[in-house]
């Protein structure tokens, strides 16, 4: 089969397989798929901020400014919640150009500290303004998505297969963006500013430009994703965004590697569903932070370039078996070409 | 090197069976036998996590409480008697996690009612709870609002019994007359210094400072505590800290030679926090959750059923565990069971009415009546009498039941005036 076809058709295999997932699973285990296609976006929208070499600790917060964006948008201005989703990725956008102006003075371990104060700052703000932030409460009865009938479907949005098909669309739509990005010599600009920027900056790079450009095209990704979250759970408040869920950010991240696009990705969904499913349903409810962090020392010790290298060892050996395959039939019509051209 | 480990020692194979016979082992007490018929209630509450100390005990708790019942003969309903089964769902009080566990509880569990703790995870579980009509329970009726009609708070009106602390303090130590304050600033911490401002406002005691409201993820509570006891207070209050920030505040006040008055709605694992200062300096700290091994309760007014009992099996079971909501969640079933048994049913709309027939129940500490229009525009939660708890020689011990309705009667435009100043009133929220 030629490599486009066989491309093609893996691609619609895992459309077909995400479409009809929800229906293979219980009602909470649906739920557990919102939860988790949304932290996808979220863990994919750090990668890209750590291709510039620059780690961010305060990325969940920002995810918080398009969460809290959105649900007052929509709450106080009556804003029609697809377009203040869309608002509270924007908003969230324009705050990280403005944090990037004192932050993107620093680099390294002094831009991580940086970033988590800037974060806390941001969430000390949410928790002191209790008009229109709600204060250490938060937002309450966030406006819903509207439900919607297409005629073949009808979405009714508390349900969670329908938030999740909703999920699903604005996600494959944020990786493919990002994806391009990625590739494009923007992306390309990203990699030579982390791996080699002052050879970069000889080259006429503005290093500090193109590390801001990846800090706010993540920050809207991210804030795309607290849109999210909060239009379908109802209510945030400051708590939903700190430092907790960071750590499982990064967490996720670290074991699922970041050389690859797919590695925080591929490092999310194992780790979502071993705490919120495998682990719960064998009835380690209570252990589960117990096991999970011996699991993480585990793959940390054992997998140290992260579970994208399993990955990666096991496209090896299928290329390396493909290749010896390929090998073998070349030797054996070279051996019959040569028999029959004998004289 | 991960197939190594697999190869060597440990196949996939095994893993699996060994992780379902652990599971099926740790599920095999809770369990009763299959030939029973059998409600499920749901407990959805923090089991890990720093809140934990507000839901772990309680489920431990529970299972003690649907031991004894179960042992009894189980609910007695229209169609037949029926064994109880607890099933637990760990929300790590995080409002998505409570909406997971709230359809999974209630919509693969088929539980006929919920218990939470409430708070911030209540909002996340309130959809599910509107769709379906599930009863819940919270231990906190600032949850409660006039659209909550089947959230139910029958345990404890968390804040407004602290009131119950100062007005003892205030009859029993009346040359006390300097207060400060200090609270997490939460969802938690706001509402209960609002009550407690309304209170020593009510006995004529002065605060020194305005509430110093620290972050929850403080975890260095020595400059908080300095600044706390700058102006030298009477009584310094902890307001209904987390016990995470209990210990180590008055760890605090007793390094920094504080010997003043302490009084808290919680604290929790107190013979703890004795071993981290001394019995002298503990001595008389006021609060608000009894040891159940207390003669007090044994007075026949009591409706908890066999508190000494309980609380001794409790311990033996969960040795140095006890804490405030040891009891609580076992209350609230006491009471669902009354409801149940009266409604001949367990369908969530006829235990609800059963329960709030007459406007009366049958709380832990007494009759007490369902009220809270005023607060939280529902009459939701039972408010009766509440016990005021001093650490004596090292033990906690009931001094006095205060009745909550009537010092509401004589001041409860105080409290209102509090709670809105802080954003507390039902109607100023989210």
């Amino acid at each position: 089969m030629p490599r486009a076809v066989s491309h093609i058709a893996g691609w619609l295999g895992l459309a077909v397989l995400l479409i009809a997932l929800p229906h293979a699973l219980s009602f909470s285990q649906q739920e557990v798929l919102v939860f988790l296609t949304i932290n996808v976006l979220l863990v994919a929208s750090y990668r890209l901020l750590t291709l510039t070499g620059e780690w961010s600790l305060g990325h969940v917060v920002i995810m918080g400014v398009g969460a809290y964006a959105s649900a007052l948008y929509s709450k106080q201005l009556g804003i029609y919640v697809p377009v203040s989703i869309i608002l509270g990725a924007l908003t969230a956008v324009l705050v990280a150009m403005v944090l990037s102006y004192p932050l993107f003075r620093m680099k390294g371990f002094y831009f991580l500290i940086g970033s988590f104060a800037a974060g806390e700052i941001i969430r000390l703000l949410w928790k002191r303004f209790r008009d229109p932030f709600g204060g250490p409460k938060g937002i309450k009865k966030i406006n819903p998505m509207p439900d919607l009938d297409i005629g073949v479907y009808s979405f009714d949005f508390f349900e969670p297969v329908s938030y999740y098909y909703f999920a699903l669309a604005v996600v494959t739509l944020s990786l493919w963006v990002m994806w391009r990005i990625e590739r494009s010599p923007v992306g390309l600009t990203f990699h030579a500013v982390h791996w080699q920027d002052k050879l970069a900056q000889s080259a006429g790079v503005d290093v500090r430009a193109y590390r801001t450009r990846a800090f706010m095209i993540a920050s809207g990704f991210a804030g795309l994703s607290g849109a999210l979250l909060a239009h379908y759970i109802g209510t945030i408040n400051p708590n939903s965004f700190d430092v907790e869920l960071m750590v499982f950010v990064l967490t996720w991240a670290i074991v699922g590697g970041t050389a690859t696009f797919y590695g925080p990705i591929l490092g999310c969904v194992v780790l979502s569903i071993l705490n919120e499913v495998v682990l719960r349903e064998l009835g380690f409810e209570q252990m589960r932070p117990f096991i999970y962090g011996l699991l993480l020392i585990c793959s940390v010790l054992f997998l140290p370039n992260g579970l994208e290298s399993v990955v990666q060892h096991i496209m090896r050996r299928r290329t390396n078996v493909q290749a010896a395959k390929a090998s073998r039939a070349g030797d054996s019509a070279r051996y019959n070409v040569e028999e029959r051209t004998e004289p | 090197m991960y197939t190594k480990i697999f190869k060597d020692g440990l196949s996939r194979r095994r893993f699996l069976e060994t992780a379902a016979s652990a599971a099926a082992l740790a599920g095999i007490n809770t369990r009763v036998l299959a030939a029973d018929k059998v409600i499920k209630i749901g407990f959805l509450a923090p089991l890990t996590g720093p809140v934990a100390a507000w839901g772990k005990p309680g489920l431990d708790g529970c299972q003690i409480w649907a031991e004894q019942v179960n042992a009894a003969g189980g609910i007695k309903l229209a169609d037949g008697d029926y064994m109880v089964e607890f099933v637990g769902y760990d929300n790590e009080y995080d409002p998505a996690k409570a909406r997971t566990g709230a359809t999974k509880l209630i919509r693969e569990e088929d539980v006929k009612f919920v218990m939470m703790l409430g708070g911030d995870t209540w909002p996340g579980a309130q959809p599910v709870a509107d769709r379906t009509g599930m009863l819940f329970s919270t231990l906190l009726p600032s949850d409660l609002a006039p659209d909550t009609e089947t959230l139910l708070a029958p345990a404890e009106v968390h804040p407004i019994y602290n009131v119950t602390g100062v007005e003892w303090l205030a009859e029993n130590k009346p040359d006390l007359k300097t207060a400060v304050i200090c609270a997490q600033d939460d969802a938690l911490g706001l509402p209960s210094v609002a009550t407690y401002l309304a209170a020593f406002e009510a006995a004529g005691i002065e605060m020194l400072e305005e509430p110093l409201l620290f972050d929850p993820a403080t975890t260095d509570f020595a400059p908080v505590v300095t600044k706390l006891i700058a102006k030298d207070p009477q009584i310094v209050c902890l307001d209904t800290c987390y016990s995470d920030y209990v210990h180590p505040i008055a760890e605090q006040l007793f390094q920094q030679g504080y010997k003043g008055q302490i009084i808290s709605c919680t604290a929790d694992f107190y013979d703890q926090m004795i071993d981290k200062t001394s019995v002298e300096f503990m001595e008389g700290f006021i609060f608000q959750f009894p040891d159940f091994d207390d003669p007090a309760l044994n007075d026949e007014a009591i409706n908890f059923k066999n508190p000494n009992g309980f609380f001794a099996e409790y311990t033996k079971r969960h040795p140095g565990e006890w804490g405030a909501v040891s009891w609580e969640y076992a209350s609230i079933m006491d009471l669902w069971k009354d409801g149940a048994e009266k409604a001949g049913t367990a369908e969530p709309a006829a235990v609800l009415a059963a329960m709030k027939d007459g406007g009366r129940g049958l709380h832990a500490f007494g009759t007490a009546d369902w009220w809270g229009e005023d607060l939280f525009g529902i009459d939701n939660a039972l408010v009766g009498n509440w016990p005021v708890v001093v650490i004596e020689n090292g033990k906690a011990r009931i001094k006095a039941f205060k009745s909550i309705p009537e010092w509401y009667a004589k001041h409860g435009d105080l409290l209102k005036k509090h709670m809105a100043a802080y954003g507390q009133m039902w109607n100023q929220r989210g």
